[in-house]
């Protein structure tokens, strides 16, 4: 058990070091960071929302958007150059097991994710804690209710993208174990993407009740399948108090997100088992 | 039947991770209630797909609003409710996008339909009235609906009001408005005032002035100056009401 | 004591497009490898021999057929672990130093923690590679990417090695340094298993060759039976005359024997190679 997990840490260690010398990834945090500190410029294009909420939205949308495409490519390109480049040939000839590979690149691909949301959510937190003092500053004078964020909800908001984006890695990784091309891997994975942020409208039909035992069956099994990952979306919840989530929800939904990784995960083993590299 | 066993294993862990999304997106669900509205589905395709997926929403609900001044010049009303609406529920706790959506619908488009129809001129006055009563109604129902969801409420009461009184001519409504709107930690100055003087017109004077009595001596006379020009209001209301001199506010120091 | 390397009926069919048309690759081929011994398996490209040290490794599943190593079914982590691959134009996360990747696929080949640093320098000796690990691969020439793969292929001292093409596009000075390592490694008692069609090579360095054509084996033996021609002689002579010659025919057709050819020896090209660059530009 031990040895295993050396082995893993070691593939993923070297998948870390691969991802994060890569032009893309340093491409899409400057990107994204830039959005992030551009996004007190942007407010001026406010309507309204309430400065602090449109600089959360507008950097929270740049983790979402380019976290997801990372995500989506990354993960798919470090598994094909693995083995278009037949370094998986060198690796699965020693005794590393398919699912130690498969599971070295997950924690070596989350890992550059987990960089890339802890940059960014450093600046997101600069950034708001920066206006709102300015805010707070304003409301006083004027004797009005300053508005705030919250800083825990930032580092809960934060830790939930990350699961969230770990679970679309696993999704990635179970269909390049499928995959015969890397473009294959690339779209159907962004589809999956797709299909998890609009899960919750067959999520929100099931718990509506139905006539049709077929449609309830269809609502259900596709529910089970295909992962929620709009309830990973809770940053006017969490950071800017905006809507309420009920006690111990976020757990709930930390504890989903780990269970859909490790279901992912284990489809992804099982199908690169029978791999023929 | 070893074969098999992983993948019973997969399938117990995919159904136990979607029975546990099923019960954390419950408890989530009221969190996010910018998805799942039925007012996004006209614009869509208009680059709201990105806000529904998730991420960029206040982004994308302000794309949509700009966006909605196009029709809105055009006077394209299909156009711009549907672009409002989307910002609207793209972001409902923006009070600006409900407010402004409101006004606009009970506004202006009754204007939009009768120049479409032919014009002032042309359009029979009743029919006039009917269109403004008509879109006013619509106006009030967003301005309702974003109540349920925006931060700052009292505005759009302010803003319902405004509508029940000069759309749809029903000064008890108006009244009703405005004073929740007085009722509010951020009422502002007047709104107790307006909302006394519509109900008084609406003909229930005793209850208006016994409202309009209580919220002064409550809310108002602590505060400042004591508001005077309130006062005067009131000592209006208690002359026309014939109160006897116990009846009525005892006389304030300051009181000229 | 078993052999390094046992396959028994092996048949490999790959399913090709929609359709799923066969395409055999491996046709019942029945192999025994001994242990200690450099072993070579040649044949034409696309003859199946590469299939088949996959099928060995574990790396393609086998349609039909048994195959163990070291007396241990194949394709499991504990045989593995004995066995030390370097694939066929090996290519290596270019970021990493020779020294980092012979490190890492210590660590993954199950060396102890306390042993690795002397294993890998042991590695990186056998290959020659002392001077140049602290290189990123990314500058290495093809010569030395074949010898850091050599040396991330025995760095946990396996008792097989298997080499896939280890010489293939590696000039002649390298080739031979290969195949000094190969000799090295016999030396220590290894078994090797050298995949390649460079047949000069196979012959200078292989104990017993199988050859593969079209899936089968067609021949299989040691070196110096199937080469040897028993009802030829080659006699090498000095300072011969014309008169030497013919006198010495003569000779030789009074006992019944003729002469079917005189020709002058002839160094191989690649001897003359080697004896005229003195060493790889590679080091």
């Amino acid at each position: 058990m031990q040895a295993s997990l050396r082995r893993t840490l070691w593939i993923s260690r070297v998948t870390f070091l691969e991802a994060v010398r890569q032009r893309f990834f340093a491409f899409l945090l400057v990107l994204s960071a830039a959005m992030v500190l551009s996004s007190v410029s942007f407010r001026v294009f406010d309507f309204g929302h309430g400065e602090l909420k449109f600089i959360a939205d507008f950097g929270f949308g740049g983790m979402f958007f380019f976290g997801s495409v990372l995500a989506v490519v990354m993960t798919a390109q470090l598994f094909f150059s693995e083995i278009d480049n037949r370094t998986a040939l060198t690796l699965l000839a020693k005794p590393v097991s398919r699912a130690e590979f498969l599971l070295g690149k997950f924690f070596g691909a989350w890992a550059v994710l987990g960089v890339f949301v802890a940059v960014l959510a450093s600046l997101q937190g600069t950034v708001l804690w920066a206006r709102e003092q300015e805010l707070v500053a304003q409301a006083e004078q004027a004797g009005r209710i300053p508005t705030t964020f919250s800083f825990g909800g930032l580092v809960q908001l934060a830790l939930l993208q990350w699961l969230r984006l770990g679970v679309v890695i696993s999704i990635v990784l179970a269909i390049s174990a499928l995959a015969r091309t890397f473009l294959f891997a690339v779209v159907v994975g962004s589809l999956a993407v797709v299909a998890g942020q609009l899960q919750w409208i067959a999520q929100d039909a099931l718990l509506r009740p139905t006539d049709s035992p077929v449609y309830a069956a269809f609502l259900w099994v596709s529910t089970r399948i295909i992962p929620n990952l709009q309830q990973f979306n809770l940053a006017d919840a969490l950071v800017l108090g905006a809507s309420a989530v009920e006690d111990g929800a976020v757990f709930a939904v930390f504890l989903s997100g780990l269970a859909y990784l490790a279901a992912y995960l284990t489809v992804g083993a099982l199908i690169f088992r029978r791999r023929e590299i | 039947m070893r074969r098999f066993a992983p993948w019973l294993l997969v399938g117990l862990l995919v159904l136990g991770a979607g029975a546990l999304a099923e019960s954390s997106w419950r408890r989530v669900r009221t969190g996010i209630p910018e998805i799942g509205r039925k007012e996004l589905e006209p614009s869509l395709g208009q680059g709201v797909l990105l806000g529904v997926l998730g991420g960029l929403r206040t982004v994308v609900a302000d794309i949509a609003w700009i966006r909605s001044y196009v029709f809105w010049e055009r006077r394209d009303r299909a156009g711009c409710e549907a672009l409002m609406r989307s910002a609207c529920a793209l972001d409902p706790h923006a009070r600006y996008f409900w407010e402004n959506a409101g006004l606009r619908i009970g506004l202006d488009m009754a204007h939009w339909e009768i120049r479409r129809r032919g014009g002032y001129a042309k359009v029979p006055a009743e029919t006039q009235q009917r269109l403004f009563q008509q879109y006013g109604r619509r106006g009030l129902d967003v301005l309702e609906e974003g109540m349920g969801y925006a931060r700052n409420r009292t505005a759009l009461l302010l803003a319902a009001g405004f509508l029940a009184e000069g759309k749809l001519k029903d000064v008890g409504l108006a009244a009703n408005y405005y004073r929740q709107a007085a009722e509010a930690a951020d009422a502002p100055w007047y709104a107790a005032r307006i909302s006394a003087d519509f109900e008084w017109g609406a003909g229930r004077k005793v209850e208006a002035y016994r409202w309009y009595r209580r919220y002064w001596e409550t809310r108002l006379r602590p505060i400042q100056d004591g508001f005077p020009d309130d006062l005067v209001r009131l000592r209006g209301m208690e002359n026309e009401l014939r109160l006897g001199l116990l009846q009525r506010i005892p006389r304030q120091p300051w009181e000229r | 004591m078993s052999s390094a390397i046992s396959v028994r009926h092996l048949t490999k069919d790959f399913r090709i497009g929609l359709r799923g048309l066969k395409l055999r690759a491996v046709d019942d081929l029945s192999l025994e490898i001994p242990r200690g011994q450099v072993y070579g398996l040649l044949g034409p490209n696309g003859c199946g021999k590469s299939t088949t040290l996959k099928i060995v490794l574990g790396l393609v599943t086998a349609t039909a057929g048994e195959i163990s190593i070291l007396g241990q079914p194949s394709a499991t982590s504990a045989a593995r672990r004995r066995t030390g691959f370097l694939p066929e134009a090996p290519y290596f996360h270019k970021f990493l130093t020779g020294r980092e990747l012979v490190r890492y696929c210590a660590q993954l080949s199950g060396v102890a923690d306390a042993d690795v640093d002397a294993a890998v320098e042991d590695a990186l000796g056998l290959a020659a590679m002392t001077e140049a690990a602290a290189r990123p691969i990314g500058t290495y020439s093809k010569g030395m990417l074949q010898r850091i793969g050599f040396a991330q292929a025995v760095v946990h001292d396996p008792e097989l090695v298997i080499l896939d093409e280890p010489t293939a596009g590696v000039d002649p000075v390298g080739s031979a340094a290969i195949g000094n390592m190969i000799q090295a490694m016999r030396a220590k008692g290894k078994t090797i298993v050298l995949c390649s069609h460079l047949l000069g090579q196979v012959e200078q360095v292989c104990d017993r060759v199988a050859i593969m054509d079209r899936g089968k084996l067609v021949l299989e033996g040691a070196v110096e039976d199937v080469l040897a021609r028993r009802d030829r002689h080659v006699l090498t002579v000095e300072a011969m005359t014309p008169a030497a010659r013919a006198a010495a025919e003569a000779a030789l057709a009074a006992h019944g024997a003729t002469v079917t050819s005189v020709t002058h020896p002839r160094r191989s090209l690649e001897d003359l190679f080697r004896e005229l660059v003195t060493g790889s530009r590679d080091a």
